[in-house]
């Protein structure tokens, strides 16, 4: 019960900051994820078992306020999430190595699948240009940002699942 | 002549030379005499008083530091709390100046009324470039209202609920504005673009356009009331073997800082999908 509300409250606090300052805090033309960056943390943690669930409230609740079509935010997180629990059962001994190898793969089919999807609903989304302007600055502030989200999550789930101590 | 023992007249002479003394004095004859007698007791007693001071300093300076440091401490916080004053009077002037900005927009074009929003978030995709206003249906704000600022033309609302709503920057790529060049009375097309900047399509090649024209919305589709500010021609193209050439325009709205903006609340988009047949 207490691993849910502090999921629903950190996707919270996750998507007012990425509305109101990630989102406007552009690196040529792009932006961090923040709200990716907690679902792949979120679901990294071994102790967590609801990552699945909340990756869909959160991609239907982005998706509803996203102008992006066809559900495409919520395709998105899924495929990083899928992506995070690949590598959590494969490199499971250094989990922040898997870290950034998510958020790596994942913003790069996060956005593969935002310019399909914008080109099959008709906007002119050159994939050159959005590589070099929107891509790979993403990914490098997605990188960038990585390492905190994953340090503040690591944190918050080590206060709710505190190890036990063998006497 | 008991009177005149020695005793008496000891005490006589005694008041006579003090009367004397004191009548050489005040009229100013022993002064030099003073001079040169209280000179050397002053130079001595500056000496000791001197000597007093630094050694009183020397054995009261620790106190001293320690009502420094907090006399320092309580300056250091009322310059904190006045720069905090400064920052939030900054800020306040800066709404203010905003506000003022869209009251003389508000103002240079009455026949329209307005909702006055501010901005409190962007897409989360970087692909579009929508921004998220704190006015709704609540305050009257509907579905494919023109945005604008105090300097031109932003964009129109794409999705609204009670609260808030989602606009459509003109810069968007799938955003697409019939405009007018002001100088040459020419119409075409407004397009934006994946990095946000803004181009002109559809110019006949015959016509004339030049860096700095003025670019103003033309009214036709429906979607934007006419003779909005949008930017100024910076560049033009011309391709060999198009039929139209294109330009480059700079928009005269910062999308990057906008902080606030107004909704036309008495414009009716009209859709003219229906007219337009269907390759």
């Amino acid at each position: 019960m207490i691993s849910h509300l502090v999921c629903a409250l950190s996707l919270v606090v996750f998507y007012t900051l990425q509305n109101a300052v990630f989102s406007q805090t552009t690196l040529i033309s792009g932006t961090a994820d923040v709200i990716l960056l907690f679902l792949a943390a979120w679901s990294l943690q071994e102790q967590v078992e609801n990552s699945w669930l909340w990756t869909i409230i959160a991609g239907v609740l982005i998706s509803l306020t996203s102008a992006m079509p066809y559900f495409a935010p919520l395709i998105g997180y899924i495929g990083v999430v899928g992506i995070s629990k690949l590598l959590q059962i494969r490199i499971w001994r250094v989990p922040i190595f898997a870290m950034f190898i998510v958020t790596f793969l994942g913003t790069i089919f996060q956005h593969g699948l935002f310019i399909v999807v914008l080109q099959v609903s008709g906007a002119s989304i050159p994939w050159g240009v959005s590589l070099d302007q929107v891509v790979l600055p993403s990914l490098l502030l997605n990188l960038i940002f990585a390492l905190p989200v994953y340090a503040v999550v690591t944190e918050m789930v080590g206060r709710m699942y505190p190890l036990e101590v063998e006497t | 002549m008991k009177f005149l023992n020695s005793k008496n007249i000891q005490t006589i002479v005694i008041i006579v030379v003090v009367s004397g003394l004191l009548f050489l004095a005040l009229s100013g004859y022993l002064t030099p005499v003073f001079n040169l007698s209280l000179n050397p007791l002053v130079s001595l007693q500056r000496w000791l008083s001197v000597r007093y001071l630094s050694a009183r300093d020397f054995l009261t300076t620790p106190s001293d530091i320690v009502q420094l440091r907090e006399q320092n401490a309580i300056l250091d916080s009322q310059v904190t709390q006045l720069q905090t004053q400064l920052i939030e009077m900054e800020e306040r002037l800066g709404e203010a100046q905003v506000c003022f900005a869209l009251l003389d927009f508000g103002r240079t074009n009455p026949q329209y009324e307005y909702i006055a929003a501010t901005v409190i978030g962007r897409e989360i995709s970087p692909f579009l470039q929508y921004i998220i206003i704190d006015k709704g249906t609540e305050d009257g704000v509907g579905f494919g209202m023109p945005v604008v600022t105090q300097q031109g033309l932003v964009g129109r609302v794409d999705a609204v609920i009670a609260s808030a709503a989602r606009v459509k920057l003109i810069t968007d790529s799938t955003s697409i504005v019939n405009i007018q060049l002001q100088s040459a009375e020419i119409e075409a097309q407004l397009k934006g673009s994946l990095t946000g900047d803004l181009s002109l399509d559809m110019i006949p090649l015959d016509e004339v356009i030049e860096p700095g024209d003025v670019v103003l919305t033309s009214g036709l589709g429906g979607n934007y009331p006419p003779n909005i500010f949008v930017g100024q021609v910076l560049s033009t193209q011309r391709r060999e073997n198009a039929l139209f050439q294109t330009a480059s325009v700079q928009p005269i709205v910062n999308f990057e800082s906008i902080n606030a903006v107004l909704v036309i609340d008495n414009f009716e988009s009209i859709d003219i999908s229906p007219l337009i047949p269907e390759p």
